[in-house]
Formats: structure tokens, C-alpha cells, sequence
């Protein structure tokens, strides 16, 4: 049977071959992400290893004082010990402030796990070695001096601590490089001495405590000690010393680094690593699902075609069993070779992924070869294998019941299965029900209910649920929605007619093709709706929590009480950076206020700016709508700290002057009231310039526009605050984005998986097709009607699937949104029509490009073969 | 036996019926096609010079392997002939390239094969009209009910071909070859996978067809039963003509072929 079955497969090598690809790239997929989370873990693992290079033991697990210290060093064979200390300190320069991590230098400079590359270590107080992108950045050379801002705690009563901001000028002793990626990922390591770094911590801690956080001591040896033995006498040492010092010396571990770095990276597998590689499994799970229908349809169609060698094989004395061993060892056998091909696949882009990457500066050093672990090999294998199999147990279980009467019936093309069964449909219908009202339910929980957390875990489940019953009725309802769209096209004429009625000729096989990339479109269709709706939701929030691009402000302190006339010049200066749109100058000035029912004592920053310039400048205009002579806006928090009610007249009195306006409460988010700059001056004749409105072009640009204005600030010298709302939009913006190309990018194999299955479905019809072919070519189709015929039914099954897709997609990301960002406000109902006409798009294209194979093989067919008897 | 005799024609005696005075609807003038080369080459067809007169039914007939099916097929521009010429009409069809012979299809020539070759996902009707629809013509609907009415398939053209017996089938493969009103109508063993009664059915639809309709048909076949039922039987064997008996009956068909192993065998 064996034999037989190997044979058979020969014959269809091509026909298997298409849908191995599927398997492939599912396992290729799989095996790059394990290798990935492998490179974390190693990217880790190197990480602290080098960090511990050049010492012989570490110590750690608790807190350890300098008696401590000593204790090691007393120890036999211990030739150095020194505990390795980072401090995170405001370094600055000009207008640039950085904070960087500091090591302090250890008494034997081998443990230094950076090279210096310039200069010399730091040797004495006021030094430090820097490394060299911060250097860079700040634009100095070894001998230039920066500023160290550090806090000192003066005062750490009950509740209040105190704290006393010291500057001091360091000099740059030297350049450190960090070549091992020891302190990779906090951007390398500035060095200074050993006393410095411990001064500036104990400074950080009140007089007299003591840190309670585990320290790491680097332990040197003498050359020829034996290291278990200085381990263990360590070990004693440091543990009396604990313990006298009125510790806990339970959690101590002397270690060697090698085991540290294991230890740590173990923790990290658990950790990071984990989570990622789940994230991206789940999607290649995905691909897995869509290639599994790829295969099943594959293995329908090979069963159908050999009906007549089963039934023949029936006939000559195999039994059922024997059918489907043989189907099922076709599986396996596809499924494995194709599992390790997709293996090779997969190490083959992670290696040139890390060639490439290593190439590039990206900050962190990459292992230069992927680590091969047995996981990397036998997951994919198995779980490829193993969806293969699955795939072709239904196939299988077709050739069973191949009758033996079948090899003595004339040769036909192989008939259309029978639709599915009553079960399926009352157990698709249910699911489909029933997920749909969880997922309302889902979204009431979190909009109506306020209970956003436990809105989005049912909305998920209903949403899985009513998807997974969609799937499995799709048998039922999708050939009807082909046939709807088959009539459309078919009004086109004969072609079209043809090949819509050819696409219902096998509804299962169709529905199954259609399905594979209604998977993908509508989880691409559902992130990018949902992404969408999110953007909308956020910018209108946004809008009104940072109704201004840029803030430029002299008001330091935030109460107006220190607030200065803008140097002359600033607005100009600012209107003149590329990407600014608009300046607006706000005059402001403090004042007194009055009126019934307003809490005595009440006191304001009162802003004048023209409606048209707050309609050109604010993001949100309607929050200023009211603004006119004689009224004053009120934003919701001042008027809840004062007590003012909307429409009530308000008096605001200055020593020299006053105002009585009319109060219009709106949901305004600032620190100041705002009337027209006509009624500021009856107010104040001399209110300075305090703060400049700055509208961009784009808010999109404002990471690039804001530091540019921030630099033009700073040349001017002037005490003035920039506040870039538009960068934590765009900041926002920047988030969603990136998270939604990463979504779309790894569902995208999914769909080119499901595209490979359309093409693969469409050349075994040709192939099942090839009398008919002949027939018509016979009777008076041209090559390029028979090729127009294959290519709208290519676009027809693509282009069903994918505007379904997109349709559901749409469903699911409106409820997705609503449910996720419900309590932002009412969530916005938007249709990316970009990326739902791209994916249409690209369904389009597929189709047609899809069908191009199959056609050059179906014209090559001749029409004489309509006359051959077999 | 009949008074129709057989009688074998010498190589060199000029084509059946070349000196008529209208032009034939198909002739050959030494058709040739070879398979393979040198050693190996195989004469399938040998010269063949033929003409088929228009409104008549002709049978080709033949033992297995004679030729007769390549005669047909370089007849009707389905396969390319090694030397010689075919032509349909004063059309010659040898040399023409794929996009003539397709619109030659369309117009000029029918086929119906043995296995039906209907589109199982049409009904009768739209199968009967697919080739005017390929043509993007219309339907001439008066014809196509004279040929419903003569095909009696006047209850059936709902049908799908699975709900029809192979007999109807066939006739609706008749009426789809026949619809273009097309100048030749090629049949291939049009009854070779029909029982008895339905082929005797099959086949006198293709004489009607003839008579009545005015048709020519070219039929290839190897059963003298259905020979019979044609105006003309053409003998052919080894790759070349071997007789030709006018108004067949079912014994003379016979006995040419029978002559005809006798010939194979001298």
C-alpha cells in the first residue's frame, strides 16, 4: 500500500507541491519567531554576562555594607571586591539634558566591563568618562566640562520630603565604549569614581538609613585560587558580616558570572521572551488555520480525482482502512517534508535577518548566527505535521467511501460533495447568534456599564465565537453570496457567465478558498478599523486635552504669579520655523475676580486673544465658540475651584482696572480665563505678551517641529517654557501606527497563504477541468476568453472573500473600539477606506494574478482532448 | 447482400466526386500527418485526397487505428497536418493560426463527441446556445426551435445534463453543434457510449438533421450498424482511403470492412 501510495503521489507531485507551500511558509513563520524569542534571550544572556566580565565570582541576593566589602576582601585568594553600582544622573549641557546611567569605577579596572576609547578613566572627584553618543550629543571633547544636576534629600519628614538640587561642573576625563552591549539598554554607561557615585546614592537616602535593595559585588581572584573553595569561604564571610550587621543573609549567592547571566536570562525566558513569542504565535497560528484549509481543499480535490484508482483499489481487495492510512500517510509525508522545508526556511530568513541587522548600527549587540535549539526544529516540524494530518482526515474519510462500483462507472469529472450536514448548520448558526449578543453585550458592559476591563474580555469572546460560527456556516452562506456576485458579473457576458457558474460548481471547495483569506482580511480589516476608530476616539480627546499644538510661556511657575513679557522677537522668530502655521501672541495678566455666588478671594490669569485667532490656533474651537466682547470663557476646573455657574456676571478688578463680563463655562482645558484682547485692556492696558499660541502644519511633524522651536527659545536666554502638546499626540498617533503595521504585517502571511490557496484551487480545477476546456475551445472559445474565464473566477473567489472579510472586519473593529475605548467618550464610527481599498485592492490583483498559471496551462490545452475517450 | 458493391479504389484514380460542379463543404488534397521521426516515424495519414459534398450525412469508417480519427481532426483544424491540405469551403483550414480556426469554430464548424461533453452546470437551453453566446451573437430563436422540435427536446431544455439519459444528452450536443448553423458538423463515435436503442435514436436525429435540415455531417465511426444510417461511407485504412460505398446498408458497411482486412492483410 505503501509503495502504491508513494506512487500516487509522484503523480501529483505538482498538485502537492502548491499546497506544501502553504505548510512552509506556516512553519517558516513559526520557526523565525522561536528563533527570534531565542535571540532575546541570548541578546539577554550576553547582555549580563558582559556586564560581569572580567570578574571571577559575583556576590549578591542582599544588601552589603563596606564591612561587608571588607569581609570579602579578607577572605583567602579574593583579590579584588567591589560592589557594582549604577546611579541614573541629569547630566547637561547647553540646552540638552540627558540622563544616564553611571557606573562607578571598580578599584581593579579589568572589571570595568567597557573599553575606554579616549582619554583616561575618571580618577578623582569632579571627573567622569562619558559614553561616546552622548558625548556626541552634547558636543564635547575630553576636557570639556558638563553640569551634574542631582538631588540631594534635606528633609524626609512624615510627609514631606525635601529635596535640594545641587549643580556641579564635571570634567570629561575620556571616552567609554560599550563593544559587549553590557548597558545596551540603558544606552551605555557614563563611569566616575567609586566615591562619587557612592555619595551621590547615600545622598538620595535620608540621614542615617541605610539601603535595604540586594547589591551585586564583583569578586577578582588571585591567579591559581581555587574558585569552589574561595566561593564557599566568601559565602561564610559575607554571611557573618550580613548577619552582624543586623541582616538577612538567606538570600545570599555567591555565584560565577556564567551562572548568574543563566539565571537571570532563565527569569527573562519566563518573562519578555514569552510574552513575545506568544504574541507572535498567535498569529502564526493563524497562517497555521488558513493553511490548513489550503491543504484540505488540496487533498479534497487529489481524493475526487482518484476516485477511479480507489474504487479500483477497492475492487481488487482494499479494505477502508487501508484508503485512508493511505491518505493519511500522503498527509504526513507532505506535511513533513514541507514542515522542514519551512524550517530551513525559517533559519534561513532569521540568519540573513541577523546578518543584515548586525550590519546596521541598532544599538544592541545581535548574536551573529541563530541558535538552533531542539524547540526551533521539533515545534514547527510537529505542529506542521500535525495540521497537515488534521487537514486531511476529512479527504480521508471521502476516500472511504469511495464505492468500488465508482472504477466501473465512466470516467466524469469528479462530482460536487454534498453540503455539509444539518449539525454544522445548527452549530454555526448557534455560535454566530449567540457570539454576536456576547459581543453587544461585551460593548454595553464597557460603554453603558463603565467597566472597560471586563467589556473587552466578553467582547473578545463573543467576538471569537460569532467569528469561528461564521467560519463553519461559511459553507452554507458563501457559495450563495459567489452565486449573487457570480449573476452580477455573468450579466457581462458569456466569460463571466461561465466562470460564476463554474465557481458554484463545487460550493464547498469555493467556500473553503473564499474563507482562507476571509480570515485574514477580516483580522486585517478589524485592526485597521479598529486602529481607526481609536485614532478618531484619541484625537478628539486629544483635541480637547491639548487644545494647543505649542505653548510657549514665560508663566513658570503655572499661577501667573512670575510671569514675564515674552522677549521681543520670539513670535517672529518662531513663525519662521519650517512647519509652524500659525503664532498667536496672548497677552495675560492676574487678577482679582467677583461676583454672586463666586468664592471669595478668588483670583485668575485672565488671557485675551481674538475668536479668529483661537479658531485659527486651537484645536478644539468650539471650546472657545462664546468668546466675544463682554464675555468671558471659563474652563470647567476654574470654574469648579471658584464656583462659577455659566451665564453669571463676573467682575474682574485689578488695582488698575476693572471689567464686568458675562462667565461662559465650556469644557476647556486651561489654567486661564479668556476674554478679547479689548476687554484685557480695559483690564489691564499693560498686560505683557506671557505666552505665544503655536499652531503647526501638521501635528504629525511635531517631534521634528518642536525641537526646532525649543532651540529657538533657548537662544534667546529668556525664562520660557515650551510645552509640545503635539508631541504627546503625536507620540500617540506614532503608537497606534506602529502597532498596527506590526499586526498587519504578521497577519499578512496569513493572506498570502489564503492567496496561494486561490491560485492553487484554480489549477486544480483547470486540471479537473481539461476536457471541458477542450470542449469549449472545441465548440468556440478563444484562448483569451478561456483565460478571461479563469481570471474572473480568480477575482471572484478572491474578491469575495476579501470584501466579506472587509465587511466583517468592519463589524469587528467598530465593536472592538467600542468596547476598548468606550469610556474615552462616544466611540467614533470610522471606515479606513485607505487600507479597505487597498485590500480590496490587492484581492483584486491576486485573483487575476492568481489565475495566470492555471490559464497558460489551461490554453496549452488542445481541443482534440475533448474527443479522447479516457 | 446487397447490390451495393464494393469497390476498392486504386491510389492514383482521381477524388470521389472531384469533377462536381458545386464545391464540396470539406476536402483533402494529400493530407499527410506523421508522429515521430526516423525509425520510429508513424504514417497516420497518407495522402489522403477526399471531397464530402455538402447536404449529405458521410460515415468514415475504419478499423482501430486506420485513421480515421486524424482524418477528422485535421479536417476540422483541431490538429496540424504534416503536409498537404484541408479545406471547409473554399476556406482552407490547414496553416491557419489558433485565432482564424477559433472563429472558424464559432461559425463554420460543429462537433459532437462521444462522451457528450455537455457543461454540467448549464441547463439544456444554455448549453444548446453557449457556442452563438462565445460568438457574442444572438440566438436565432426560430432555428433553434425548428431544432428543438426535430431533436425533440422541447421538454428538456431546463435540464441540467446530470438529469438527462445519455441519449438526450446527446441530442443536445446535436442541437449545440448544429445551432451556429454551421456549414460541417464533425460526429465522433457519437453513439460509441450509448446503448443500441438510444444510438439508433442518436443517429437518425443526425439523418433528420440532413434531410430535413439541410446539414451536412461528417461522422467518424466504427460500427457499420451506425454507417449504415449515412448517404456515403468512406473506407479508410492504414492512413488512406480504401472505398467508398454510396447509400450504405448495415451489410455492405460490413462487408467493406471486411474487405478492408482482407486488403490489410494482402
Amino acid at each position: 500500500m505503501i509503495r502504491i501510495t508513494l506512487a500516487q503521489m509522484r503523480r501529483s507531485v505538482g498538485r502537492l507541491a502548491a499546497a506544501g507551500i502553504a505548510i512552509v511558509i506556516g512553519t517558516a513563520f513559526v520557526a523565525v519567531t522561536l528563533l527570534a524569542g531565542n535571540v532575546i534571550t541570548s541578546t539577554t544572556y550576553d547582555s549580563i554576562a558582559a556586564q560581569y566580565r572580567g570578574s571571577d565570582l559575583v556576590a549578591g541576593g542582599v544588601p552589603v555594607d563596606d564591612a561587608g566589602l571588607d569581609a570579602v576582601r579578607q577572605v583567602a585568594g579574593v583579590s579584588s571586591a567591589d560592589e557594582q553600582l549604577l546611579s541614573f544622573q541629569q547630566l547637561e549641557h547647553g540646552n540638552r539634558t540627558i540622563f544616564q546611567g553611571v557606573l562607578a569605577t571598580p578599584s581593579d579596572p579589568a572589571m570595568l566591563p567597557l573599553d575606554l576609547a579616549d582619554g583616561a578613566l575618571p580618577a578623582g572627584a569632579g571627573q567622569i568618562a562619558l559614553p561616546p553618543d552622548v558625548a556626541e550629543r552634547f558636543g564635547v571633547e575630553v576636557g570639556e566640562d558638563i553640569t551634574l544636576v542631582r538631588n540631594t534629600l534635606v528633609d524626609a519628614d512624615a510627609d514631606v520630603w525635601e529635596w535640594e538640587e545641587a549643580r556641579e561642573q564635571l570634567t570629561v576625563t575620556g571616552i567609554v565604549d560599550d563593544p559587549y552591549g553590557a548597558y545596551s539598554m540603558f544606552g551605555g554607561a557614563a563611569v566616575a569614581p567609586a566615591t562619587e557615585v557612592q555619595a551621590w546614592e547615600a545622598d538620595l537616602l535620608a540621614p542615617g538609613e541605610v539601603s535595604t535593595e540586594p547589591s551585586t559585588v564583583l569578586v577578582g581572584l588571585d591567579d591559581g585560587a581555587d574558585v569552589e573553595q574561595t566561593r564557599a569561604a566568601i559565602d561564610t564571610a559575607l554571611s557573618s558580616a550580613v548577619t552582624a550587621a543586623g541582616g538577612d543573609a538567606s538570600d545570599l549567592e555567591v555565584v560565577t558570572p556564567t551562572e548568574h547571566a543563566e539565571s537571570v536570562a532563565a527569569q527573562m525566558t519566563g518573562g519578555d521572551n514569552i510574552i513575545f513569542t506568544t504574541f507572535v504565535l498567535v498569529f502564526a497560528a493563524v497562517a497555521l488555520l488558513v493553511a490548513a484549509l489550503v491543504i484540505a481543499n488540496t487533498f479534497q480535490v487529489l481524493v475526487a480525482q482518484r476516485t477511479r484508482t480507489l474504487a479500483l483499489l477497492r475492487c481488487v481487495g482494499a479494505d477502508k482502512g487501508q484508503l485512508r492510512r493511505s491518505v493519511l500517510f500522503e498527509a504526513s509525508v507532505l506535511g513533513l517534508a514541507s514542515s522542514a522545508l519551512g524550517i530551513l526556511l525559517g533559519t534561513g530568513i532569521a540568519q540573513a535577518a541577523l546578518t543584515i541587522g548586525s550590519g546596521m548600527d541598532l544599538g544592541i549587540p545581535l548574536p551573529t548566527s541563530i541558535d538552533i535549539t531542539p524547540a526551533v526544529v521539533i515545534a514547527p516540524l510537529v505542529v506542521g505535521t500535525l495540521v497537515t494530518l488534521v487537514a486531511a482526515l476529512a479527504p480521508a474519510r471521502a476516500a472511504t467511501r469511495v464505492a468500488p462500483l465508482a472504477a466501473l462507472r465512466p470516467a466524469d469529472a469528479p462530482s460536487s460533495a454534498r453540503g455539509a450536514g444539518r449539525f454544522r448548520l445548527i452549530a454555526s448558526l448557534v455560535a454566530t447568534v449567540i457570539g454576536f449578543v456576547v459581543l453587544g453585550g461585551g460593548v454595553a458592559i464597557s460603554t453603558v456599564g463603565d467597566a472597560p476591563s471586563d467589556g473587552i474580555l466578553v467582547a473578545l469572546l463573543g467576538g471569537s465565537m460569532s467569528f469561528v460560527g461564521v467560519l463553519v456556516g461559511s459553507v452554507f452562506w458563501l457559495p450563495r453570496v459567489v452565486a449573487l456576485a457570480g449573476r452580477l458579473v455573468g450579466a457581462s457576458g458569456p466569460t463571466a457567465r461561465l466562470a460564476a457558474a463554474n465557481t458554484l460548481r463545487n460550493p464547498r471547495r469555493t467556500a473553503a478558498t473564499s474563507t482562507a483569506l476571509l480570515i485574514g482580511v477580516t483580522l486585517v480589516g478589524m485592526m485597521s478599523t479598529a486602529a481607526a476608530s481609536a485614532r478618531l476616539t484619541m484625537d478628539s480627546e486629544l483635541d480637547a486635552r491639548y487644545p494647543v499644538d505649542v505653548t510657549v510661556s514665560s508663566d513658570l511657575s503655572g499661577d501667573g504669579s512670575d510671569a514675564a513679557a515674552m522677549p521681543v522677537g520670539l513670535a517672529g522668530a518662531i513663525g519662521d520655523v519650517d512647519g509652524v502655521a500659525t503664532v498667536v501672541e496672548v497677552p495675560a495678566t492676574l487678577s482679582g475676580l467677583t461676583g454672586p455666588g463666586v468664592d471669595p478671594g478668588a483670583e485668575v490669569m485672565v488671557r485675551g486673544v481674538t475668536p479668529d485667532d483661537a479658531t485659527s490656533v486651537l484645536r478644539s474651537p468650539e471650546m472657545v465658540a462664546p468668546l466675544a466682547a463682554g464675555t468671558v470663557v471659563v474652563p470647567e476646573g476654574i470654574a469648579e475651584v471658584w464656583s462659577i455657574t455659566d451665564g453669571q456676571t463676573l467682575t474682574f478688578d485689578r488695582p488698575d482696572g476693572e471689567l464686568e463680563v458675562t462667565a461662559a463655562v465650556t469644557e476647556l482645558q486651561d489654567d486661564a480665563v479668556v476674554v478679547v484682547p479689548a476687554d484685557l485692556a480695559t483690564l489691564d492696558a499693560a498686560a505683557p505678551t506671557t505666552a505665544l499660541y503655536v499652531g503647526l502644519e501638521h501635528p504629525g511633524d511635531a517631534a521634528s517641529v518642536v525641537p526646532d522651536i525649543q532651540d529657538v527659545v533657548a537662544d534667546t536666554e529668556a525664562p520660557v517654557n515650551v510645552m509640545g502638546a503635539a508631541v504627546e499626540r503625536a507620540g500617540f498617533e506614532q503608537v497606534i501606527d506602529t502597532a498596527l503595521a506590526i499586526v498587519v504585517g504578521l497577519l499578512g502571511v496569513a493572506v498570502v497563504i489564503a492567496l496561494i490557496g486561490v491560485a492553487n484551487t484554480l489549477s486544480l480545477s483547470v486540471i479537473e477541468r481539461r476536457r471541458e476546456s477542450a470542449t469549449l475551445r472545441a465548440i468556440g472559445l478563444s484562448k483569451g476568453q478561456l483565460r478571461g474565464m479563469l481570471a474572473v473566477e480568480g477575482v471572484l473567489i478572491a474578491l469575495v472573500g476579501a470584501v466579506l472579510g472587509v465587511l466583517l472586519g468592519l463589524v469587528y473593529g467598530w465593536t472592538g473600539a467600542a468596547a476598548a475605548l468606550g469610556w474615552a467618550g462616544e466611540p467614533a464610527i470610522v471606515v479606513p477606506w485607505a487600507d479597505v481599498s487597498l485590500m480590496i485592492g490587492v484581492a483584486l490583483v491576486a485573483g487575476l494574478v492568481a489565475s495566470v498559471v492555471p490559464a497558460r496551462s489551461a490554453v496549452k490545452t488542445s481541443p482534440v482532448e475533448a474527443l479522447a475517450t479516457e | 447482400m446487397d447490390t451495393t458493391v464494393f469497390v476498392p479504389i486504386p491510389d492514383d484514380a482521381p477524388a470521389p466526386g472531384a469533377g462536381a460542379a458545386v464545391t464540396p463543404a470539406v476536402r483533402a488534397r494529400a493530407l499527410t500527418k506523421t508522429y515521430g521521426h526516423g525509425e520510429a516515424e508513424v504514417r497516420a495519414l497518407d495522402g489522403v485526397d477526399v471531397d464530402f459534398a455538402a447536404g449529405r450525412f458521410t460515415a468514415i469508417m475504419g478499423p482501430s487505428g486506420s485513421g480515421k480519427s486524424t482524418l477528422m481532426h485535421l479536417l476540422a483544424g483541431l490538429d496540424s497536418a504534416t503536409s498537404g491540405q484541408a479545406f471547409v469551403g473554399s476556406t482552407e483550414v490547414t496553416g491557419m493560426n489558433d485565432k482564424a480556426l477559433t472563429a472558424l469554430r464559432r461559425s463554420r464548424v460543429g462537433f459532437v463527441f462521444q462522451q457528450f461533453n455537455l457543461l454540467p452546470m448549464f441547463t439544456a437551453e444554455q448549453n444548446i446556445t453557449l457556442p452563438v453566446e462565445l460568438a457574442g451573437g444572438t440566438v436565432d430563436r426560430e432555428w433553434l426551435g425548428t431544432l428543438v422540435d426535430t431533436l425533440s427536446l422541447g421538454k428538456r431544455l431546463t435540464h441540467r445534463p446530470s438529469e438527462l439519459s445519455g441519449g438526450q444528452q446527446q441530442r443536445v450536443a446535436i442541437a449545440r453543434a448544429l445551432v451556429a448553423q454551421p456549414d460541417v458538423v464533425f460526429a465522433d463515435e457519437p453513439t460509441g457510449n450509448l446503448d443500441s436503442r438510444s444510438g439508433a435514436e442518436v443517429l437518425s436525429f443526425l439523418r433528420r438533421s440532413v434531410r430535413e435540415l439541410g446539414r451536412t455531417i461528417i461522422m467518424v465511426t466504427h460500427d457499420p450498424a451506425a454507417a449504415a444510417y449515412a448517404d456515403r461511407v468512406v473506407l479508410i485504412a492504414d492512413g488512406r482511403i480504401a472505398g467508398d460505398i454510396t447509400d450504405p446498408t448495415p451489410e455492405s458497411a460490413l462487408a467493406g470492412l471486411d474487405a478492408l482486412r482482407t486488403v490489410g492483410a494482402r
